[in-house]
């Protein structure tokens, strides 16, 4: 059993009365390698928007690349969930830490894949295309508010913040109010075929980033799971009829 | 510490030290050994001189005959002083065993620690009484004013007894784990019930070993016999409550007070028929307590 | 336990929920009778204070487990329920402890009869040294029950899972099983009198992990005819076991050593979201 200012051997500091110190750290270290697999997706996110912004095909090409390296990251917190699971029986809390792990990892993944599918997009529009300024403008708003509300879903988690994570859902909303404006501005492109064909893509790129956007507002379902211990979906109309915790 | 052991170093002792450890290791163990030689040796000493002097003795008619009841008469045996012996720790035994089982059982079983230890401690000083004193008592409450019997000797040897039996079969039931005890009350088993049902017979073994034991010691009692059953006649009897009876420890002490060879000779021969009964009893009785414990310890 | 809240403010954004009340029991998923109903019990053994304040009910054929760290008084609220802590000295009872709405204390209860009733499987196995097929009979053959003894037997050995490994040795010493088989034989032996409750005493300790599992195994089909009640220093088993769980803990506040009654719940709730911290922070080994 642990007394209080004990380290294990690697210096991080060990809660007082823990009796399990080793699996708490492996569990912690799990989690700070999942959320670092949101920080890979940042990365990924603000390249693949760069090369958006300014028609960048070999940034574009580096994006579908690295992608690789967070289906690395997916295949080795998976593994690492598994070896938990096997060998530390984590109940309570700590299962419910690593049942939201394995739903987090899934969401990273499938950001990354958007990312690619985004990135696989740019080429296809042609060199110096036909591009309406103010579809461009709605995308990179999109992109932002995107980005950020990515950004605040690894600090919820991290914080286990559940009015931070039910605030992404407003944020949710307001990705979703551009992308239907970007869906008008695109069906009003003009009669020219090149530029329709142009402002169909940015469509699909939109689509996109959307989906990017609802796998953190799933994010954040599961950071309240963890922190209540039940599973409700975040949907506009969510009204958390939940505890906010345990009686201490 | 300032110099770190090295433990790969060879396992040499340092100095001349071991030199002077080995002598006084090996002058210790001699003076030990020889003490326990010693101990081994005086019994051996007994055993051997009574032994080589009864042996001569020791015949089926010594057995089996009364002695002739002329002083200094060679023939003749000590068969009447057996039956007399037998009978007198017989009737001992008989009231001594049940005294015994039941006070060891009240003291594990039912009492509390407070009621227990001025019990145990009554029946540590019982113990200890020298059996002149207690010979005398029962003198002053059935011979006095009556005649000797045997049955007063066998009294007597029966206070010597219970202090014994009760020792030992407290010992034996304490062994019997508590748990069986817990199992049977789980079973909604009474606690008497439990008793007689799953401890004594547990206990069972040890309880004879130590009845054994007790006989074997009773046996050789001689002060009891001096005073209440010396007077007797020449033939075998059984009449235990009507007079005294011939018993071996007093035919030793009177046989050896005599000035007749032959009756010295008598005595050796009694004195070994009584070594070779109490050797025999606690051999038999240790033996019957490993088994026992062995047997409780099997789990 | 869940409370119902007050719909959004104007902004849109929902408003955080207030911390719910909850008591220390929480329903069971099914409803089911009552079989012992505890009321603020407390045991004190002499001055001590051992337990207090629990209160809580057991169901019909269920398996209920009590866990917690040593020295919290699970071994002593069981003891309590069959009065096997009659002999411990300046044993006392605060409160109520009900057997199908009869107290278990009251004036003129036979503890013989409670036991009758209420069976108990001690930690290490203890059977009598006697024949396997003694050890059975002869609690029944003491209670009257002496008709139909080997079928009463066989019964009781089948029951426990143990009637095929015995059944051509049943004369033979009890003493010569394994750890797992004596165990299974005191359950026999508890069963052959056909009680209404089973408490086991941390019944798979002594025992390896293979004679664990088939103890455990042979719960799952104990509790289709008996009640039973385990008390455990095995998390896991009570997970594995058990539908309802009890969590004791000590309480050390005012200078006092008490067992006392944490959370008792569904087992499930209990191992995926426990409603106090305390219980969350043993469970998960936080503390211990």
């Amino acid at each position: 059993m642990s007394t209080a200012n004990e380290n294990t051997a690697d210096g991080t500091p060990v809660e007082a009365g823990d009796l399990r110190p080793h699996f708490h750290q492996e569990l912690a270290a799990l989690e700070v390698q999942a959320l670092g697999g949101l920080d890979l997706v940042l990365e990924q996110l603000d390249r693949t928007l760069e090369a958006l912004a300014h028609q960048d095909v070999s940034l574009a090409r580096m994006v579908i690349a690295d992608d690789d390296r967070i289906d690395g990251r997916y295949l080795e917190i998976h593994q690492g969930i598994l070896s938990l699971l096997a060998r530390q029986t984590p109940v309570a809390g700590d299962l419910r830490l690593v049942a939201s792990l394995l739903h987090l990892i899934m969401h990273v993944e499938r950001m990354g894949d958007q990312c690619v599918n985004i990135a696989k997009l740019i080429p296809l529009s042609g060199h110096e295309p036909p591009v309406r300024r103010d579809v461009l403008e709605l995308l990179g708003t999109m992109g932002s508010l995107t980005r950020a509300e990515v950004a605040h879903c690894k600090v919820a988690f991290q914080e286990r913040d559940l009015p931070a994570a039910i605030d992404l859902i407003r944020q949710d909303g307001e990705i979703n109010t551009l992308n239907r404006e970007i869906f008008k501005a695109a069906l009003a492109a003009g009669e020219d075929p090149d530029t329709r064909e142009w402002a169909t893509y940015m469509v699909l790129v939109a689509r996109a980033i959307e989906r990017i956007a609802d796998n953190a507002v799933d994010i954040g379902e599961q950071v309240a799971f963890v922190v209540t211990g039940l599973f409700q979906e975040f949907s506009d109309t969510y009204r958390p009829a939940i505890r906010t915790g345990m009686q201490a | 510490m300032s110099v770190p052991l090295d433990p790969a170093r060879p396992l040499t002792a340092t100095g001349g030290n071991l030199r002077r450890r080995r002598r006084v290791d090996q002058t210790v163990r001699g003076i030990a050994t020889l003490a326990a030689l010693v101990a081994v040796a005086i019994l051996v000493i007994v055993i051997v001189t009574v032994a080589s002097n009864g042996a001569s003795q020791l015949s089926i008619s010594f057995l089996t005959k009364d002695p002739t009841g002329v002083l200094g008469a060679a023939g003749g045996g000590i068969a009447s002083a057996i039956v007399g012996s037998a009978m007198i720790v017989a009737v001992a035994t008989a009231m001594a065993l049940p005294l015994g089982v039941l006070i060891a059982i009240y003291l594990t079983e039912f009492s509390k620690p407070r009621t227990a230890r001025p019990i145990r401690l009554a029946l540590d000083l019982l113990n200890g009484l020298p059996s002149i004193v207690i010979a005398v008592f029962v003198f002053g409450l059935l011979v006095e004013g009556h005649q000797q019997t045997g049955f007063a000797a066998s009294f007597a040897l029966a206070i010597i007894m219970v202090p014994l039996i009760a020792r030992t079969t407290q010992e034996m039931l304490r062994l019997v784990p508590q748990e069986l005890r817990d199992a049977s009350h789980a079973l909604g088993i009474s606690r008497w019930r439990t008793i007689v049902g799953i401890v004594l017979p547990s206990a069972l073994g040890g309880i004879l070993t130590g009845m054994v034991l007790a006989v074997a010691r009773a046996a050789g009692e001689t002060a009891p016999m001096l005073l209440l059953s010396s007077i007797f006649g020449v033939g075998t009897t059984i009449n235990i409550f009507g007079t005294a009876l011939p018993n071996i420890p007093y035919i030793i002490f009177s046989d050896s007070e005599s000035g007749f060879p032959s009756d010295h000779a008598r005595a050796w021969g009694a004195a070994l028929v009584l070594i070779a009964f109490i050797l025999v009893g606690n051999l038999t009785a240790r033996a019957m307590l490993a088994r026992q414990r062995r047997r409780i310890m099997s789990r | 336990m869940d409370t119902s809240q007050p719909e959004a403010d104007a902004s849109g954004a929902p408003p955080l929920a207030p911390l719910a009340i909850t008591t220390r029991e929480g329903p069971p998923t099914t409803a089911t009778e009552v079989v012992f109903e505890l009321r603020d019990l407390g045991v004190y053994y002499g001055r001590t204070l051992a337990v207090d304040g629990v209160s809580m009910k057991v169901y019909k054929n269920v398996i209920t487990a009590m866990i917690g760290p040593s020295g919290c008084g699970k071994s002593t609220v069981v003891r309590t329920l069959n009065r096997m802590n009659d002999s411990v000295p300046g044993f006392r009872v605060t409160g109520e402890a009900l057997y199908h709405d009869n107290d278990i204390y009251g004036p003129g209860v036979d503890p013989v009869e409670v036991r009758r009733r209420i069976g108990m499987v001690f930690q290490r196995p203890n059977p009598f040294p006697k024949s396997i097929y003694d050890n059975v009979a002869w609690a029944p053959r003491i209670l009257g029950m002496k008709s139909g003894l080997d079928e009463r037997v066989e019964k009781a050995l089948r029951g426990a899972a143990l009637w095929d490994e015995v059944k051509d040795r049943l004369k033979g010493s009890a003493l010569g099983l394994s750890g797992g088989q004596q165990q299974r034989l005191c359950i026999a032996r508890s069963i052959a009198i056909e009680p209404d409750v089973l408490l086991l005493d941390e019944p798979c300790s002594a025992l390896d992990p293979i004679a664990t599992a088939s103890v455990e195994e042979l719960m799952q089909d104990l509790k289709r005819t008996y009640t039973l009640v385990i008390v455990t220093h095995n998390m896991q088993q009570a997970a594995r076991v058990a539908e309802r769980t009890a969590f004791f803990s000590l309480d050390v506040s005012n200078g006092r050593r008490a067992g006392v009654l944490i959370e008792y719940d569904d087992t499930e709730k209990l191992f995926t979201r426990p409603n106090d911290k305390r219980t969350e922070d043993y469970v998960t080994g936080r503390f211990g």
